[in-house]
C-alpha cells in the first residue's frame, strides 16, 4: 500500500463572496498519522467536509484509495468524527451506536455487536440502555468517537477530535486514535492546538486563508525550518539584550518572553555572531541553544497573527 | 437501500417509542367510545321503571289512549324488558286541581320504605285542544326521560283531537304519518346503494381526517429534520448516506407512524361505532336520543373510494413533507419554523376551506380546476370522489399531475434539504433558496 489515501488535487471551494478554500492540494500516504493544521477559519472544516461529500468542490478533484467513487460512496470504509458533535437526545445509546453502524452499511446484528463491543472498551457498558441526554459531556464524545470507529474504518477522519475534553478524556482518545494508526490504518485529523500535533502526527499539512503553507513529514518541516533556530535565556540586561535581538541582519523574529526568548536567524547569519554580541553585552547568558523549532513557532512564523483571522473583505475575482 | 431501511426504522421506532405518540394513539379511542358509547352505557343502566300517576281529567276516551300509548313504553333490552312506567290512572272530573296538589306533596318522599313518586302527568280537555300536558316531577331535567313522555303522549293528542272534529280512525293514522325523505345516491347513471346522507358524512369525514393528518405529519416531518440538524447529527448522517436517502427515510418513517395511528384510530372507531350499531339494531332501544342511530351508523365505503383516498393521502403527504422538511431544513430553531411554515400551512388551508364550498357542488368547473392543481387535488379528489365517483379518466389525469407537481416539489425540497441542513445562521430569502435549488 504505497499509493496515497486521499488525494486532493487542486480544490477551490466559494461560498457567497468568500473563497474557503483556494487551489489546494494533498496527499496523505497510508498508514500514519495526519495533521490538518491551520488556525480558525483556515477552511480545515471545508477541505475536510469535501474529502467525505458532504459538499462538492467547485474546481479541482479529491480521490480516496485511489478509487473512484465519492467519499459517501466509499464511506463503509472512512469514519468520521465532525467537528459539530451531535447525537440524538432522546435515543438510547446502543440504538444510537448501531444505528450510525447500519448507515455504515454494517447489517443490524452486526452493528449492535460492535456497538457493545465500543462501549465496553470506554467504559461506557452500564449504560448502553440509557438515553443519551442522561449522559455527560465527555460520555457522550466518547459515544460519538464509537462511532466514527466502530465499523474498523481503513481511513479514520477526525475534525478538531479533542476539543472541549478534559485531560483524562483527551488522553483516553489520543490513546485510540495511535492504537488506530498502530494497526496500520490512517488517521487524519484537524486541529489548531499545536501541542497535538506535534506529539501524534508524522505528516502536517499547515492551512492559511484557504491555502496550503506548510506540507509535508514532521521532522522535515522542522529540520527545513529549525537550522537557525535558537533558544536564548539572559539574566540581565534584558534592554541591551532586546537591542541585540532587534537588529534585522542578524536576527530575523524573536518570540520574546522576557528572560528567554526563542530567536530565528536573519538568512545566512552565523549563531556565533549573535553569541558573541549578547556576551559582550553582558546579558548573564545561561541558555544559547540550537533547537528544533516547536510546531508552535512554525505554525506562527508562517501562518502569521494576521492570518489568524479570514479577511471579511475577500471576494470572490 | 440498507441504510434508507435503517432511517426509516430508526425514525418508526423512535417516533412510535414516545409518550406523545402512545397517548395521542390512546386518546383518541378513548374519546370516541367516551362520545360515542357512555351515553348509551348511561341509558342501559337506566332500568329502574318510573313510578308515574297520570291524573285524567279529561272527558272521552282520551285517558284509555294515553293511558295504552303509556304502558306500551318499554325499558331495558332482550329478556330483561319491561313496562317503563308503573302506572296508576285517576279519574278525577272537576277535582283535578285538589287531587294534583295532594299528589304532588308525595313526589319524591319516600313513605314505609316504599319509593314515592316519580312523577304526576295531569291531562284536562283543554290541554288537550292547546296541545299542553303538565307534568310534575322529580325528573324534569332529565332530558331522555321528557322525551320519551313527549313521544309516546304527542301522537295520542293529535289524534284525539282530531277525533273529536270527526275523523275517522284511518284518516287519524293517515294523518300520523311524517316525511321521511329517501334520499338515493345516483351515480353514472346507476344507484350505488348509499345514501345522500351517508355519502355526505364520508366526504366531510374524509376531508378532516385528509387535512388534520397532512397537517399533524408534515409538522412532525419538519420537526424532526430541524432536530437533525439542531443537534448536528446530520452531519455523520450525510457522510454516510446521501440527503435525498435521509429526507425520504425521514418521511416514509413519520408516514410508516402516521399511518399505524390512522389504522388504530380508524380500527377503533369503527369496532365502536359497529359495535353500538349492532346493540341498536338488536335492541328495542326506544329512548335512543333522536339521530344518534343515523350519525352512529358507518356509511358504507366502497373499495375504489379507499383506493382513490390512500393515493391522494401518499401524494399528498409526500408532497407536503417534502415542503415541511425543506422548511424545517432552512431554519434554526423552533420559533423560526413556526413563521417559515406559515406559507405552506395556508396552502393546506386553502385546500381545505376549498373543500366545503366543493361538499355543496362537487361538479362545478372551480372543483375540476383544483382537482388538477397538485397542491389542492389531494385533498379536493377524495371529497369530490366521496359525493359521486369521477370518471376513470378525470382521476387518472389528476394523479398524473399530482405525480408530476409531486417529483417536481420532492425534487425542489430535496435540493433546499441538502444545502439547509448544513447551513446555520439568517434564514435564506426566497432568492437565496432558488440559489440553493440551482446548486450542484
Amino acid at each position: 500500500m504505497s499509493s496515497p489515501v486521499i488525494v486532493v488535487d487542486r480544490v477551490t471551494k466559494r461560498y457567497s463572496g468568500h473563497t474557503a478554500v483556494r487551489s489546494l492540494s494533498l496527499e496523505v500516504p497510508a498508514g500514519g498519522i495526519f495533521g490538518l493544521l491551520g488556525p480558525n477559519g483556515a477552511g480545515k472544516t471545508t477541505t475536510i467536509r469535501m474529502l467525505l461529500s458532504i459538499i462538492t468542490p467547485d474546481e479541482g478533484t479529491v480521490t480516496l484509495f485511489g478509487a473512484q467513487g465519492s467519499g459517501r460512496d466509499l464511506s463503509a470504509r472512512i469514519g468520521y468524527l465532525p467537528e459539530e458533535r451531535g447525537l440524538y437526545p432522546k435515543m438510547r445509546v446502543l440504538d444510537q451506536l448501531a444505528f450510525l453502524g447500519e448507515c455504515k452499511g454494517l447489517s443490524r446484528w452486526d452493528a449492535r455487536k460492535r456497538a457493545r463491543q465500543w462501549l465496553e472498551r470506554l467504559g461506557l457498558g452500564d449504560w448502553t440502555a440509557r438515553k443519551v441526554s442522561d449522559l455527560s459531556k465527555g460520555m457522550q464524545q466518547k459515544v460519538q468517537f464509537a462511532g466514527a470507529l466502530q465499523h474498523e474504518p481503513e481511513l479514520v477522519i477526525l475534525d478538531e477530535p479533542f476539543g472541549g475534553l478534559d485531560p483524562v478524556n483527551s488522553q483516553v482518545m489520543r490513546d485510540v486514535v495511535v492504537d488506530v494508526a498502530r494497526s496500520g490504518r490512517t488517521v487524519l485529523f484537524s486541529t489548531h492546538i499545536m501541542e497535538h500535533a506535534e506529539k501524534m502526527c508524522d505528516r502536517i499539512t499547515i492551512i492559511a486563508r484557504g491555502e496550503k503553507v506548510v506540507d509535508g513529514p514532521l521532522a522535515q518541516v522542522k529540520r527545513e525550518f529549525g537550522h537557525s533556530s535558537l533558544a536564548l535565556t539572559f539574566t540581565r540586561n534584558g534592554a541591551a539584550a532586546k537591542s541585540i535581538l532587534a537588529d534585522r541582519s542578524l536576527v530575523a523574529r524573536v518570540d520574546d518572553s522576557g528572560a528567554s526568548a526563542e530567536v530565528e536567524l536573519a538568512h545566512g547569519a552565523e549563531p556565533e555572531r549573535l553569541l558573541k554580541a549578547l556576551v559582550m553585552a553582558d546579558v548573564g547568558l545561561s541558555r544559547f541553544e540550537v533547537v528544533e523549532p516547536s510546531l508552535q513557532s512554525i505554525f506562527i512564523a508562517k501562518v502569521g497573527a494576521e492570518a489568524a483571522t479570514p479577511a471579511a473583505s475577500e471576494v470572490v475575482a | 437501500m440498507n441504510k434508507i431501511l435503517a432511517v426509516i426504522r430508526r425514525e418508526f421506532i423512535e417516533r412510535v417509542r414516545t409518550r406523545a405518540f402512545i397517548i395521542g394513539t390512546l386518546i383518541v379511542p378513548l374519546m370516541t367510545f367516551g362520545f360515542a358509547y357512555l351515553p348509551q352505557l348511561l341509558l342501559k343502566r337506566d332500568t329502574r321503571p318510573r313510578s308515574l300517576v297520570l291524573l285524567d281529567g279529561a272527558s272521552g276516551s282520551t285517558g284509555d289512549s294515553v293511558e295504552s300509548a303509556l304502558r306500551r313504553v318499554t325499558l331495558g333490552t332482550g329478556a330483561t324488558v319491561r313496562s317503563r312506567y308503573n302506572l296508576v290512572r285517576l279519574r278525577t272530573g272537576a277535582e283535578v286541581d285538589r287531587l294534583r296538589d295532594s299528589l304532588i306533596q308525595r313526589v319524591g318522599v319516600d313513605s314505609l320504605g316504599a319509593p314515592g313518586l316519580d312523577g304526576v302527568l295531569v291531562i284536562t280537555d283543554r290541554g288537550v285542544e292547546d296541545g299542553k300536558v303538565s307534568y310534575y316531577g322529580t325528573n324534569v331535567a332529565s332530558f331522555s326521560d321528557m322525551r320519551s313522555l313527549e313521544r309516546a303522549i304527542s301522537p295520542v293528542l293529535r289524534g284525539e283531537r282530531l277525533e273529536r272534529r270527526g275523523a275517522d280512525s284511518d284518516m287519524i293514522a293517515a294523518a300520523a304519518v311524517e316525511l321521511d325523505l329517501q334520499t338515493n345516491k345516483v351515480s353514472k347513471g346507476r344507484l350505488t346503494g348509499e345514501s345522500g346522507e351517508s355519502s355526505f358524512w364520508l366526504a366531510y369525514i374524509t376531508s378532516f381526517v385528509m387535512y388534520f393528518s397532512l397537517i399533524m405529519y408534515g409538522i412532525q416531518v419538519m420537526g424532526a429534520v430541524l432536530e437533525e440538524k439542531s443537534n448536528r447529527i446530520v452531519e455523520v448522517l450525510i457522510s454516510s448516506i446521501t440527503p435525498f436517502q435521509l429526507l425520504m427515510g425521514k418521511v416514509i418513517g413519520v408516514a410508516g407512524a402516521g399511518l399505524l395511528q390512522l389504522a388504530i384510530w380508524g380500527g377503533a372507531s369503527f369496532y365502536v361505532t359497529s359495535a353500538i350499531a349492532s346493540r341498536n339494531a338488536g335492541g328495542l332501544e326506544q329512548v335512543a336520543v333522536d339521530g344518534t342511530r343515523q350519525s352512529m351508523s358507518l356509511p358504507a365505503v366502497s373499495v375504489d373510494l379507499v383506493v382513490v383516498v390512500l393515493i391522494f393521502f401518499l401524494l399528498g403527504f409526500l408532497l407536503y413533507s417534502a415542503l415541511y422538511a425543506a422548511v424545517g431544513a432552512m431554519c434554526s430553531s423552533q420559533q423560526e419554523t413556526q413563521q417559515a411554515a406559515q406559507p405552506v400551512t395556508i396552502l393546506l388551508a386553502l385546500g381545505f376551506i376549498a373543500m366545503f364550498t366543493l361538499i355543496n357542488d362537487p361538479s362545478s368547473s372551480m372543483a375540476k380546476i383544483l382537482s388538477f392543481i397538485p397542491f389542492f387535488s389531494p385533498l379536493v379528489i377524495p371529497v369530490r370522489y366521496a359525493l359521486s365517483p369521477l370518471p376513470m379518466a378525470e382521476v387518472a389525469g389528476a394523479v398524473a399531475a399530482t405525480l408530476l407537481g409531486v417529483i417536481v416539489i420532492v425534487w425542489m425540497a430535496g435540493r433546499i434539504y441538502r444545502v439547509g441542513i448544513l447551513s446555520y445562521g439568517k434564514k435564506p430569502s426566497f432568492r437565496e433558496l432558488w440559489a440553493w435549488v440551482r446548486t450542484t
